[in-house]
C-alpha cells in the first residue's frame, strides 16, 4: 500500500480577480518508507502540493490518500488529529518555540496528540540523541546553531512515530556544510524510522540523495524519475 | 510554565499590563472594603430600626420627654415594651470635624431590654450589667482596646476634657465585662445601667437649668412591639403612638430602613463604579497585551495547529494565559489593598477611625473578578488566535 497516493488533486485560489491555479490535477503515488524530494521553480506548486499532503490546504478538487485512507475532506479536528498522529513537519525556518527548551520543543507534538504515549520523554531523548543533541535538552532554541535548530526540529517531526515526513526546504536556511549534515541526517532517520520523507527543496545536493525525484512546473507533474545511488 | 515564561520574554510590557490590572484590583479592593465596612454599619442600623420605635419630642423641640411619657405609651395596642434611651458623648469637647466613625458613647442599658433587641450582645470577658448595677460599665472591643482596659479595671467617665470647666463631674466605673466584637456600633459603645446614666443626664445638663430639670426626664424612649413583630406592624404602632400619646413623636421604622438601605446604595454604587474602572483600566491593556502576543506569535500557533493542537486547544491556551495575568494583576492589587487598609486602619484606631472591613466576600469577588477580567479580555485575541489559517500563520515573517 502506497503511503501517500494522490487522485487528480487539484488547488485553485483566487488573488484579487485572478485564480492561480497551484496545483492542476497531480496523479502520483509515494511508497512507504520512500525518500522524495520534489524540486521545481519559485511558483510550480511544490509548496501548495506539500501542504495538501500535510493537510494544511484543502483540495479544490482530487483525493489525499495517506496509508490509504481518505483524509483530503475531513473536518478541522480531525485533519488536526491525522496530523498529529501521521505527519510530521520541517521546515526551512525551523519554527521552534522560543519559550521552551530542547526536550519540550521535541515533545510539543505530544501535548496535542490524542494517544497519549507513556514513553514520550524517552522517545524524544533517544532521537536527541539520534540527532546528536542530547547535551543540549535543556538549552533554549536561541542558544542553539541554525543547523542544531533544525536538528531540534527533526527530532519533533518524529515524536509522535509518524508515517510520514513534510520538509518544506529544510535545508534552505543553513549554510552548505550544515545542508549535507542534515541531509545526512535525514536520509539515515529514513532508514533507521522507516519512514517517508517528502522534501520540498531548491537544494539540489538534497535531491540527489533521495530515492525519487518528482519535478513540477504550473502546478503539473512533469518529471518523476528514480535515482539510482552507488552501492 | 510556558504561560509564564512567554510572560517573562516581554517583561516591561508583561509589568504594565499586570501594573493596569493592580490598579484596577486595588481601587476595587479598597473601595469595597470602605464598603463593607460601612454596609456592616448601615445593616446594624437597619436590622436595629427594624425592632423598635425611636420615639422623642415632637419637631422643633429640645430633646427632653418626661419619663411619665412611658406609661402612656405602653398603652398604646401592640406595643410589647417601651425603656429610657440616654447616651452621651465619651470625650466631651472632642473637635469633630467629618466623621466616617462612629464616636465612643455611652450609652444606657436595662437588660430587661435584651429580649426585645434584634441585636443580641455576647460578653467576651467578664459580665453584663444587671438591673440593680450601679457603678459599673460593660465595654464594646473598640473602646476597651482604646483605653487599654480590663475587667476590674476602672475608667472614669465620661473622659475630663484638657481644658474642663471647673464644674466638669465625671465618675468611676468598673469593668466588669467586655463585649465580642460586632463589627459595628456596639464596638464604640461603653454600656451603663439607666440609674447611673440618668445621674451622668443630671451632670450634663447646663447648670442654669440644673435645678428646673429633674432625673424623671430622658432624652428618648425605645418602643417595641412583641419580639417578631413586622416592620409594617410597628409603622402602624408608631402611627398610633402619634394619635394617642400628645406631645411625642414617633419614627415610622420603615423611614429609617429606607434611610439606611439608600445610604447603602449609595456605597455600593461607589464599589460598582470602582469595578468598572477597574474594568477599563485593566481589560483594555489585556486586550492590547494578548492581541500583540497573538500577533508576535502567528508563526507558533501555526506550529502548533500543524502538529495537530485542535481550535479549541488554542483558544485555551491563549484564554489560560489571558486570565493567568488577570490572576496576577489581581493577586497582587489585592495583598497591596488589604496592606493599604490594614495600615489605615491601625492608624486610625486611636482616633476610632476604622473605615475599612475585608470581608471574605471581598476577597472573592475582588479575585472572581480579577480572572474574569482576563478571561474577557482575552476572549477577541483568543479567537483570533484559534481561527487562525495555520499555512497562513505559518508563512508570516516576524
Amino acid at each position: 500500500m502506497a503511503s501517500i497516493e494522490l487522485v487528480d488533486l487539484t488547488k485553485h485560489y483566487r488573488q484579487g480577480k485572478t485564480v492561480v491555479r497551484a496545483v492542476e490535477g497531480v496523479s502520483l503515488e509515494i511508497g512507504a518508507g520512500e525518500f522524495v524530494s520534489v524540486v521545481g521553480r519559485s511558483g510550480s506548486g511544490k509548496t501548495t502540493m506539500l501542504d495538501l499532503i500535510g493537510l494544511l490546504l484543502r483540495p479544490t478538487s482530487g483525493t489525499v490518500l495517506i496509508d490509504g485512507q481518505d483524509v483530503g475532506r475531513l473536518g478541522d479536528d480531525r485533519r488536526a488529529d491525522v496530523r498529529s498522529q501521521r505527519i510530521g513537519f520541517i521546515f526551512q525556518e525551523f519554527n521552534l518555540l522560543p519559550a521552551l527548551n530542547v526536550v519540550e520543543n521535541v515533545m510539543l507534538p505530544l501535548r496535542y496528540a490524542k494517544a497519549r504515549t507513556k514513553d514520550g520523554r524517552t522517545r524524544t531523548l533517544e532521537l536527541l540523541e539520534s540527532v546528536g543533541l542530547e547535551d543540549r535538552a535543556r538549552h533554549r532554541p536561541d542558544e542553539l546553531s541554525g543547523g542544531q535548530q533544525q536538528r531540534v526540529a527533526i527530532a519533533r517531526a518524529l515524536v509522535n512515530r509518524p508515517t510520514v515526513v513534510l520538509g518544506d526546504e529544510p535545508t534552505g536556511s543553513v549554510d552548505t556544510q550544515t545542508s549535507k549534515e542534515l541531509v545526512g541526517l535525514m536520509r539515515w532517520l529514513n532508514r533507521e524510522e522507516g519512514v517517508t520523507f517528502v522534501i520540498v527543496t531548491h537544494d539540489l545536493e538534497l535531491a540527489g540523495h533521495a530515492d525519487r525525484v518528482i519535478r513540477l512546473s504550473d502546478g503539473r507533474v512533469v518529471g518523476d524519475e528514480p535515482i539510482r545511488h552507488a552501492a | 510554565m510556558e504561560i509564564l515564561r512567554n510572560l517573562a520574554r516581554r517583561k516591561l510590557r508583561s509589568t504594565l499590563t499586570i501594573l493596569g490590572i493592580v490598579i484596577g484590583i486595588f481601587a476595587l479592593t479598597t473601595m469595597g472594603a470602605m464598603s463593607e465596612h460601612f454596609n456592616v454599619l448601615f445593616n446594624f442600623a437597619e436590622e436595629w430600626y427594624s425592632s423598635s420605635i425611636p420615639v422623642g419630642s415632637p419637631d422643633g423641640q429640645a430633646p427632653l420627654l418626661p419619663l411619665s411619657k412611658i406609661g402612656e405609651i405602653q398603652k398604646v395596642d401592640g406595643v410589647a415594651a417601651a425603656f429610657p434611651g440616654y447616651s452621651f458623648g465619651m470625650k466631651p469637647g472632642e473637635v469633630t470635624t467629618v466623621s466616617f466613625g462612629i464616636p465612643d458613647t455611652i450609652v444606657a442599658y436595662d437588660p430587661r431590654e435584651a429580649p426585645y433587641q434584634a441585636f443580641k450582645r455576647s460578653i467576651a470577658q467578664g459580665k453584663d450589667l444587671t438591673a440593680t448595677s450601679r457603678g459599673e460599665v460593660v465595654l464594646g472591643t473598640s473602646v476597651a482596646n482604646e483605653f487599654k482596659k480590663r475587667v476590674g479595671d476602672r475608667i472614669d467617665m465620661p473622659v475630663r476634657p484638657r481644658d474642663a470647666r471647673p464644674n466638669f463631674v465625671n465618675h468611676s466605673f468598673t469593668v466588669v465585662g467586655i463585649l465580642n466584637s460586632a463589627g459595628t456600633a456596639p464596638d464604640s459603645f461603653a454600656y451603663i445601667s439607666v440609674a447611673d446614666a440618668q445621674m451622668l443626664f443630671k451632670d450634663v445638663l447646663p447648670v442654669t437649668v440644673r435645678g428646673s430639670i429633674d432625673t424623671t426626664m430622658t432624652e428618648g424612649i425605645t418602643v417595641y412591639g412583641k419580639p417578631g413583630t413586622s416592620v409594617a406592624d410597628l409603622d402602624h404602632i408608631a402611627d398610633q403612638i402619634n394619635q394617642q400619646v400628645p406631645e411625642v413623636k414617633a419614627i415610622r421604622p420603615s423611614d429609617l430602613v429606607r434611610s439606611y438601605r439608600s445610604g447603602g446604595a449609595t456605597f455600593t454604587a461607589i464599589t460598582t463604579a470602582a469595578a468598572v474602572l477597574a474594568l477599563v483600566i485593566g481589560g483594555l491593556s489585556v486586550v492590547n497585551t494578548m492581541i500583540m502576543a497573538v500577533i508576535e506569535r502567528y508563526r507558533e500557533i501555526g506550529l502548533k495547529k500543524a502538529v495537530g493542537a485542535h481550535t479549541v486547544r488554542v483558544l485555551r491556551e491563549y484564554l489560560m494565559e489571558a486570565t493567568l495575568i488577570g490572576f496576577l494583576g489581581g493577586a497582587i492589587g489585592y495583598v497591596l489593598g488589604v496592606l493599604l487598609t490594614n495600615l489605615l486602619n491601625v492608624a486610625g484606631r486611636s482616633s476610632n477611625l476604622e473605615l475599612f472591613l475585608v470581608t471574605p466576600k471581598l476577597t472573592a469577588i475582588a479575585l472572581a473578578f480579577a480572572l474574569a477580567l482576563g478571561a474577557v479580555a482575552g476572549l477577541i485575541p483568543a479567537f483570533r488566535a484559534a481561527r487562525l489559517d495555520p499555512v497562513l500563520a505559518l508563512r508570516t515573517t516576524n
